[in-house]
């Protein structure tokens, strides 16, 4: 699934991929709107935008971990928040939370980030949206921690939709 | 189909409004506390010229970044008649992290040049529809919203901003040119409402 972010043509930088089972890239919103496009048709999405500095984040990240390896018909795209002073406690934190395949670090200033992940998000953290199996079309979003069983509730509707 | 319009109409409005511009200051008399030990109000730190009310907590990493910029803000514009306070209103963790004793040692570290108080119930950053720190809030001396957001466009370093988008605001608003941008964003962390 990553074949299509790599023919993009968008600019980005592969930040960490030896001795990690994460290839960490440091790009802009467009360039992860491309790659959440390439699942339609294919898988529903769980777009999660986290911060190891983030206390909520952090806590529901492991949720989300768990829910992405046990559902087939999702895909689980995380995109760290954080500043790129952090990039080993990010890297670290992915490795911990045994986190595999493509994973994304922000690398634009936060309002155009912001605005291409979602025009309606606020920049709190953290911010997940859920993209529909078939259409790929937005099903739902919320800012803040939310429980396993929201979680499981929309990710069944972006499945069913 | 109904079934799943209905859900998405349900959870899609789950990001609470925020003040418009042009609003009236919201809950200007509501007591908080200060770091001073004595109670104050938006309605007492307001400014002749206009007043800024920066909603803040003692470690959000976004805060600690940006900090600086209160101080240099408040140095700059406090004499030039703009009132400011920093409001924390993580009530869910007053009893710990966010105390009025971890706020008077995190105002004196950082050397705060303003006024620093607890919003009691998260009521003011509700009122407000504040959702994160640091969260930006100007008025103008009839007490209406002028802008609101952000701080600049660079948390981590003060000298590489391009967009000093508070403080353009500011310096519109005590000129009386338009202010633009009015609305701008940033990345903070989740106030912690009680």
């Amino acid at each position: 699934m990553r074949l299509p972010l790599f023919q993009s043509g968008l600019s980005f930088f592969l930040l960490f991929s030896a001795c990690s089972n994460v290839d960490l890239i440091a790009t802009d919103s467009k360039t992860i709107q491309e790659h959440l496009s390439s699942y339609r048709g294919q898988k529903a999405v769980l777009l999660n935008v986290w911060a190891t500095t983030c206390a909520p984040c952090v806590e529901e990240f492991p949720t989300i971990v768990s829910l992405g390896n046990e559902i087939k018909d999702l895909e689980v795209v995380f995109v760290s928040a954080d500043f790129d002073d952090q990039l080993g406690e990010v890297m670290s934190f992915l490795n911990e939370q045994k986190v595999t395949g493509v994973s994304f670090l922000k690398n634009e200033n936060d309002e155009s980030f912001i605005d291409g992940i979602h025009p309606k998000w606020s920049g709190t953290l953290p911010f997940t949206i859920l993209f529909g199996k078939n259409s790929g079309e937005i099903v739902s979003y919320w800012e803040g921690k939310e429980q396993e069983s929201k979680f499981r509730k929309h990710i069944q509707l972006a499945i069913n939709e | 189909m109904k079934i799943f319009l209905l859900h998405t109409i349900g959870f899609t409005f789950l990001i609470a409004g925020e003040l418009e511009i042009g609003s009236t200051m919201p809950l200007k008399d509501l007591e908080l506390a200060d770091i001073s030990g004595k109670n104050i109000t938006l309605a007492t730190a307001k400014g002749d010229a206009g007043t800024l009310v920066v909603f803040s907590c003692n470690t959000c990493p976004w805060v600690i970044r940006w900090e600086d910029r209160y101080v240099s803000l408040a140095n700059t514009y406090v004499q030039k008649g703009i009132g400011m306070i920093a409001v924390n209103s993580n009530a869910a963790r007053f009893g710990g992290e966010d105390s009025l004793e971890e706020m008077l040692e995190h105002a004196k570290n950082n050397e705060y040049n303003f006024p620093y108080a607890q919003d009691p119930g998260s009521e003011l950053a509700s009122a407000f529809g504040a959702t994160k720190t640091p969260h930006i809030y100007l008025f103008d001396d009839e007490d209406k919203l002028v802008y609101r957001g952000a701080i600049d466009d660079n948390a981590k370093n003060a000298k590489e901003v391009d967009e000093p988008f508070l403080a353009n605001a500011i310096d519109a608003l005590l000129a009386g040119n338009t202010i633009k941008p009015k609305t701008t964003k940033a990345l903070g962390c989740s106030i912690k409402f009680k």
